[in-house]
């Protein structure tokens, strides 16, 4: 289980950077396993949510696994946290299955993943570093209101248009807006210049 | 380039999210080509993301999952460090500067004509998308006949500007109409104003350019 209070989270944080590292240096199964145990079914419930088979949503979570282990040297904890980096990881494959037409043995995110690398402008990113971002979206998460982090949820993980939001919990859809914009605000603010 | 008008949260957090579609998702992914702000804002909903993912609860896996991972470890090869991007053989849109380097791969094609001083350029998706994708190409000066449409319409100014009374608008600035806006739009730059636009829903602009626009893109 992760860790709920943002100390014990930040440690969680450290601790799963570390097992990628061990993946990508040393091919080491151990810290795969661990990995596994962690973030397979959280991705299985992941794909539920947006509308998998159980089926098919125990597959991916498998795929994702699976991507974690091939593309465990390409992540850089200086530009991202291992949670956000599996994240992108699921959330690639999602896309992926969802243009899918046919099933086909493997998966290919490889087309996804470049339509997310648009990073190539001329000044680089501004503001923190991945560790300082993840540490302060923790800890920003941690001092939301849950009616906001649910909002941010629904955002995220069942592919819900705003107005699907509003239905689901029963709110009207200026409430999920200015939700929703509450919650940015206060990550703007805790990321640092934001014009 | 300073950019003045941001991608709005809801946008941000759906790019983040991954639930976009494709045509909206290269409107979004221009803007971002050229403004690190809300780059570092999609990281931090990506890191988001990941401390949600933490937080959901667990479904057990199927018996033998592991296991039916663990014998495929060996079958792949550990991905080359690097971003992939290096690999992509640009090839479309020489001339249009600001795009995300994956766009340059969907298929390109010529300026069309559609009204006095305006010409357009779809770009090709490789799938089916909700949302159109086209470059429009204004002369200085051309005033857009106020209009209006049944969807959101995003705009991300690649070169030159122009200004309707929602504010005014750049390179890199990015415009979000929701459908409900009627602006007149006025390019009031000394070059020729060059934006990708993506748009959802029919046009129904109003007066000539309407009539000549109606057919001319097929919406």
């Amino acid at each position: 289980m992760p860790n709920e209070t943002p100390d014990g989270a930040a440690l969680d944080a450290a601790r799963w950077a570390a097992l990628i590292e061990a993946v990508a240096l040393r091919q080491d199964r151990d810290a795969f396993a661990e990995l596994f145990a962690q973030f397979a079914p959280r991705i299985k419930t992941f794909m539920l949510r947006s509308g998998a088979s159980a089926q098919s949503a125990d597959e991916l979570a498998q795929e994702a696994l699976l991507a974690v282990w091939s593309k465990a040297t390409l992540f850089d904890p200086t530009t991202a946290g291992a949670a956000a980096w599996i994240f992108t990881i699921a959330r690639n494959l999602r896309i992926d299955e969802l243009r899918r037409q046919k099933r086909t043995p493997t998966h290919d995110t490889a087309e996804v993943d470049l339509e997310f690398q648009v990073d190539t402008g001329p000044q680089p990113d501004a503001g923190l570093a991945a560790a300082q971002v993840e540490s302060r979206v923790r800890s920003a998460l941690a001092g939301l209101p849950e009616e906001q982090v649910r909002v941010i949820e629904l955002s995220f993980f069942e592919e819900k248009a705003h107005a699907e939001i509003a239905q689901a919990l029963r709110i009207p859809l200026g409430t999920v807006k200015s939700r929703l914009r509450l919650a940015m605000n206060r990550l703007r603010g805790l990321l640092g210049d934001f014009s | 380039m300073t950019i003045r008008h941001h991608l709005p949260d809801e946008l941000l957090t759906s790019f983040a999210a991954g639930t976009l579609d494709l045509g909206q998702h290269v409107a979004v992914a221009t803007h971002l080509v050229g403004c690190s702000h809300c780059r570092s804002m999609v990281r931090a909903m990506e890191q988001v993301g990941g401390a949600v993912l933490e937080r959901l609860p667990p479904s057990e896996m199927s018996a033998g999952a592991f296991a039916a991972v663990e014998v495929r470890l060996g079958e792949r090869p550990a991905a080359v460090p690097g971003p992939a991007v290096q690999g992509l053989s640009e090839q479309g849109f020489r001339d249009i500067a600001g795009l995300p380097p994956f766009v340059r791969q969907y298929g390109d094609s010529s300026w069309k004509w559609i009204a006095p001083k305006v010409h357009f350029r779809p770009i090709v998706l490789p799938r089916p998308s909700e949302t159109r994708v086209f470059l429009l190409r204004s002369k200085p000066g051309t005033r857009m006949v106020e209009h209006t449409h049944t969807g959101f319409e995003m705009t991300c100014v690649l070169s030159g500007s122009f200004a309707h009374d929602g504010g005014h608008f750049g390179p890199g600035d990015f415009d979000f109409g929701d459908g409900s806006d009627d602006h007149e739009v006025v390019i009031d730059s000394a070059d020729d104003c060059i934006c990708l636009v993506a748009m959802q829903g029919d046009l129904k602009l109003q007066g000539m350019i309407g009539r000549l626009l109606q057919p001319l893109i097929r919406m």
